[in-house]
């Protein structure tokens, strides 16, 4: 089986975490951006995955979620092929994943518990979600969990565009977390934000990982920031992984030589 | 010396001349411009000197047409329930056209179709409505269900649904594609992607092209009326044939009303949405 096989040629992916990227390759054109990415995200983890800009870092989030299709690799998403897969099957094994945005991607005219409730969209039938006043009750008391989870539930009724960008960051996680994903990816989350907002956002995001048990991985570019909340850096160097390793592992000039100017020769 | 200190570690500007090749191009659309307009300008018969030489006609036209003849029973009544029916036609072609228009907004939109084919067929039917004038749709409407206002209704409904779709699907599609990016990935089907994020966004230009679009629709039913749809084009056509100009111009002073004050209402509606 090719799978098996894919296994066996890269020994430190484990198949059963939640999320496990073995040989992963992307190219734009002539541009490798991904040349053979291995990674696992295990329940109740917070990878911080660094790398200076183009390193592959969010494409690699994307081609998770489907926004990018891999050229080569294996993603399995608990246990289950997404590449390469069709159908019903891959949208259940997709939303297991939820993708949070340096952009936030809210609804800025809808109110916050509105928005979150859209997370719940993939498994509720059309009669119940097409427009929010056909939302479930069970789903607004969800949502409104989800919310006080992020410490925002006194918001709910508030429209997102009157809220702080920290506070819009985690009516997003809130949205992620109503989708009952098991794999929170983060796409530069904090990269608008100031840095007490950016602390708050990290801190709700390894406080999921620990205590709601689940696979949280973060790219970002602030490696203190990561040093501080993470439980492993993986810091990306043209489209390979340099080092994978806890933060009491990973040295201030491994960090550094990500972000060096010579890495420009790409 | 703080400037002497510049001069010597500050590259200079880059040169903003215009690059041969570039200038060649610009010279040539000018040009291009140009011969399109005199050649506008022989097909239209346009003649200053000719406008000048006749002044005398226009003259006599207006002296003809002054003053207004304001009798109530005769044209004033008359005109004003014309002006009304006119507004009616405007209001229910817009509205009934709302449906349609929005049906093939969100398909004929790149960021909405649900496929090539929709969006081509969607595009090309927007094109077919708009390519029509209103006036032809009335003729033809005129002859299935008689002269009156019904007909200018059916004629508005159909060819501002082109209009209106178009200005639609072009609001849509300029809207920010992150929050529909988010909910696909969240497992969000088409129609839910539309309502909970596409929809939301747009309301707000949505309804300001709708009433800009209730505007310019009562205007083109005045021009209905010449056709026999009713409304109080149709007594303006009247008395121009009647060479009754002194009510032709208390129904023109009618419409600036009506136009004005349709104006008024959309623009003060467009701008507490904005």
């Amino acid at each position: 089986m090719a799978v098996a096989v894919q296994r066996d040629r890269h020994p430190g992916v484990e198949a059963d975490a939640p999320l496990a990227i073995a040989g992963l390759r992307k190219s734009f054109g002539e541009r490798t951006v991904l040349d053979g990415i291995d990674l696992t995200v295990r329940r109740g983890e917070l990878v911080a995955i660094l790398g200076a800009n183009g390193s592959g870092k969010s494409t690699a989030l994307r081609c998770v979620v489907g926004l990018a299709t891999p050229d080569a690799g294996s993603i399995r998403i608990e246990g289950r092929e997404v590449v390469g897969a069709h159908g019903d099957s891959l949208v259940a094994a997709r939303r297991q994943a939820a993708m949070i945005f340096q952009q936030i991607h809210l609804v800025r005219r809808r109110n916050a518990i509105d928005n979150v409730c859209s997370g719940a969209l993939g498994r509720l039938p059309l009669s119940r979600s097409l427009t929010p006043v056909l939302f479930p009750r069970e789903l607004r008391q969800e949502a409104m969990a989800c919310l006080h989870r992020v410490g925002l539930a006194d918001r709910a009724g508030e429209r997102v565009s009157r809220l702080s960008g920290g506070q819009q960051q985690r009516v997003a996680i809130a949205r992620a977390l109503c989708q009952r994903a098991s794999i929170l990816l983060a796409d530069e989350p904090v990269s608008a934000l100031d840095p007490a907002a950016a602390e708050q956002v990290f801190a709700v995001l390894a406080d999921l990982a620990r205590n709601e048990h689940l696979a949280v991985a973060a790219v970002l570019h602030q490696p203190d920031l990561a040093r501080r909340h993470a439980d492993r850096l993986v810091g990306l160097l043209h489209g390979r992984i340099a080092f994978d390793a806890p933060p009491s592992e990973v040295s201030d000039p491994q960090c550094d030589a990500l972000y060096a100017p010579e890495r420009g020769a790409a | 010396m703080a400037a002497t200190t510049v001069a010597e570690t500050v590259p200079p500007p880059p040169r903003t001349a215009l690059r041969s090749r570039r200038a060649l191009v610009i010279g040539l659309v000018v040009a291009a411009i140009v011969a399109l307009h005199a050649v506008a300008w022989s097909k239209t018969e346009f003649s200053p000197h000719a406008l000048i030489h006749g002044w005398h006609g226009m003259v006599d036209f207006v002296s003809q047409a002054w003053p207004p003849d304001f009798s109530w029973d005769d044209v004033l009544h008359p005109g004003l329930n014309a002006a009304l029916v006119t507004l009616c036609i405007g209001l229910l072609g817009t509205t009934f056209s709302i449906p349609f228009a929005g049906a093939l907004a969100v398909m004929g939109a790149r960021t909405t179709a649900p496929n090539i084919v929709v969006y081509q067929a969607s595009r090309s039917t927007m094109s077919a409505l708009r390519a029509v004038p209103d006036v032809v749709f009335a003729l033809i409407f005129v002859t299935a269900v008689g002269l009156g206002p019904f007909p200018g209704v059916l004629a508005l409904m159909v060819h501002n649904t082109g209009v209106m779709g178009k200005l639609w699907s072009e609001a849509i599609e300029e809207t920010d594609l992150g929050p529909v990016e988010a909910l696909r990935t969240n497992g969000a089907r088409g129609a839910q992607v539309v309502s909970h994020a596409v929809l939301p966004a747009v309301v707000p230009q949505l309804v300001g092209l709708l009433l800009y679009r209730f505007d310019v629709n009562v205007r083109a039913s005045l021009v209905l009326g010449l056709v026999g749809a009713g409304g109080i084009g149709f007594l303006i056509n009247q008395s121009i044939q009647l060479f009754r100009f002194d009510q032709m111009l208390t129904y023109i002073l009618i419409v600036l009303v009506l136009i004005i004050a349709v104006d008024q209402l959309s623009a003060f509606v467009r701008r507490r949405l904005a």
